[in-house]
């Protein structure tokens, strides 16, 4: 949680988290460029930097690959939730393999001419009216540009600066960075292997990646139950009180994207946006700990009472009125301006039951 | 106005809550460490298996070990230049009527150095490229990598290679930059090194064919235009990748030269 803007908060977890990505870069490039070609069936080895660049390259798609399925993992399963905590520092690192791999083909495939590295990239091959011979190197940079996009807005301080849905808007951009890196690879170096193993292996991530995207959004689908009967203007029904279970949440959607956590603290209730103000995380995923609210993301706290994070931290998220009736919760329609204290609603709908 | 709401908790009871300021709850701790060993494990595998099976690069190379050579022939400057050998080296490694084409360092040919001295006896010295019966010499810079000489007083008196006509061809294969392919770089064909190929012929490397099949025993053929000058912007559309193209064959000394009509560039 953000007090006041540091370039990496460190915890065991992270550490953890860093270090298992570390060991996977350099365990695959290493076998890639020291181990496996001694069993390539080759006449004479391919050359160093062409190996690196290859090494690199596929490292950062693979990378992309798994950093894709991490969301629609995590909502099928939720114990996949802790790969999504760091995942900006996954994606942070990705970029730097990209950006090696990019230095290697720019110092060896467009070193050693009269032509500036840059401008050769650009004006080497022109085919552009071509699908077999198309300048597939268009497509990686503008993949590496989204990706050096994404890795320097990645911080705190960015979200906090550009606001939550502009941030997130702004990182969908990793979906047509992905889908310019599979151009890259099926028309560049999967026009020339005449082995079919990383046609098949990028073939499958990709496949992996919009098949988990499909089914978590399919699954995503809240369950619904129709809205009770002769309900006031502006209140919406939210189930039976007594069967949100205690510290846990119940997600009310109100159409319109705009979705509502309704929290059970003991023998009352709460109901706050469901968006957390960190990266829209989702609320009502997440359980009450110490008395606050918090985030299954990245673990972001409010309180119940006024949706504000305890001092020192600064974020908030609206708070709604609740009313229960006849064992059935009720949320009205209208957020409270931020920072608007909202009592807590006895379970039983009045004070004398909640403290019975 | 409608809204609709979770039936169940979203949450089961069981679950373990994970908090990532606050660790990794021990419940968690086998699962993630699996799904850890998993990625690392099935990074390494994939980056084994992706390694292992890359193509031949072939067995063209810089021949740096045999060190500087120095070579004595007829330079043709058209279509691209090219060292008729007329004198063999003793090593045996360049035999008398090999032809030998030529390049400069890197990315760049010889053209404004051989135009001068086109149809002389020619000293050439740098390092060879070697790549089955293909052969190149990278000259050095300046008259250290080609000058004229005079014969030597007793010698036969210099004249140009014969060239010996082949017929009408149509070749299918792909065109490559003359250096890269010939070993300046492992692999030095297709479609990724397309652009490198063509900063290689913008800078002056010759082109070269390369034949799926043998045809009259040779698989390189070096092009040119049907008058016998370069080729090269007309072809830089089509390197890299499977062509066929009709075109004359002749043997200039021991070169296939194939003479193309730009226009009959098509995908096989």
């Amino acid at each position: 949680m953000t007090m006041r803007h540091v370039p990496v908060q460190w915890n065991r977890t992270k550490l953890l988290y860093d270090a298992v990505l570390l060991v996977a870069v350099v365990t695959y490039v290493w076998v890639f460029i020291r181990v496996a070609p001694h069993y390539a069936d080759t006449t004479r080895p391919v050359d160093d930097a062409i190996l690196r660049m290859r090494a690199f390259g596929t490292c950062a798609f693979l990378m992309l690959t798994v950093i894709l399925c991490i969301g629609p993992l995590a909502r099928l399963d939720r114990r996949f939730l802790p790969l999504l905590y760091n995942r900006r520092h996954f994606g942070v690192l990705t970029c730097l393999v990209a950006v090696t791999h990019a230095a290697y083909v720019l110092s060896w495939y467009y070193a050693f001419s009269p032509t500036p590295p840059l401008e050769g990239l650009l004006r080497a091959n022109a085919s552009y009216g071509q699908v077999l011979g198309f300048p597939f190197e268009t497509l990686g940079i503008f993949a590496l540009i989204c990706l050096v996009i994404l890795a320097a807005t990645s911080h705190d301080f960015w979200l906090a600066f550009l606001s939550a849905p502009v941030w997130k808007s702004l990182h969908l951009l990793i979906y047509p960075a992905y889908a310019a890196i599979v151009g890259h690879v099926v028309l560049g170096y999967l026009q020339d292997a005449k082995n079919p193993t990383f046609a098949l292996i990028a073939g499958s991530g990709a496949l992996l990646v919009a098949g988990l995207h499909l089914a978590a959004r399919r699954s995503g689908h809240p369950r619904t139950t129709e809205p009770a009967a002769d309900i006031e203007p502006g209140w919406v029904p939210a189930g039976l009180a007594a069967s949100i279970p205690d510290g846990r949440a119940r997600r009310i959607d109100l159409g319109h994207d705009e979705r509502v956590a309704v929290f059970r603290i003991g023998n009352r209730l709460a109901a706050v946006s469901n968006a957390c103000a960190h990266q829209n995380g989702p609320l009502g995923e997440g359980r009450v700990l110490d008395g606050c609210i918090t985030c299954p993301w990245h673990g972001f706290q409010y309180r119940p009472e006024d949706g504000c994070s305890p001092p020192p931290f600064t974020e908030k998220v609206p708070t709604y009125r609740l009313k229960v009736a006849n064992g059935m919760v009720y949320v009205h329609r209208t957020a409270n301006p931020l920072g608007t204290p909202q009592p807590l609603v006895p379970l039983s709908g009045s004070d004398e039951e909640a403290r019975s | 106005m409608t809204a609709s709401y979770d039936s169940q908790p979203s949450v089961q009871d069981a679950e373990p809550f994970f908090v990532g300021w606050a660790g990794i709850p021990a419940r968690l701790g086998p699962f993630l460490g699996v799904v850890a060993l998993v990625f690392v494990v099935g990074m390494a595998g994939a980056s084994f298996l992706i390694s292992a099976t890359v193509n031949d690069p072939g067995d063209g190379t810089f021949r740096w070990g045999w060190g500087p050579q120095t070579l004595t022939g007829i330079l043709t400057a058209d279509p691209y230049p090219v060292l008729h050998i007329t004198t063999p080296i003793d090593n045996r490694r360049i035999s008398q009527g090999q032809s030998i084409l030529l390049s400069g360092f890197g990315k760049r040919g010889v053209q404004d150095r051989a135009a001068a001295l086109d149809g002389q006896l020619v000293q050439a010295r740098g390092f060879l490229l070697t790549r089955g019966e293909i052969v190149m010499l990278q000259a050095n810079g300046g008259a250290d990598g080609l000058r004229a000489i005079e014969p030597k007083p007793d010698a036969v008196p210099v004249q140009l290679p014969e060239s010996h006509p082949l017929g009408r061809w149509r070749i299918a294969g792909e065109i490559c930059d003359g250096k890269c392919v010939v070993g300046a770089m492992r692999p030095g064909t297709g479609l990724a090194h397309r652009a490198c190929a063509n900063l290689c012929l913008i800078g002056g490397a010759p082109p070269v064919l390369v034949a799926t099949d043998r045809i009259e025993g040779h698989q390189f053929f070096l092009l040119g235009d049907a008058d016998g000058g370069p080729v090269t912007d007309a072809i830089l559309n089509h390197v890299g990748m499977m062509i066929q193209v009709d075109g004359v064959l002749d043997l200039v000394g021991g070169l296939p030269v194939l003479r193309i009509d730009p226009v009959t560039l098509s995908l096989p």
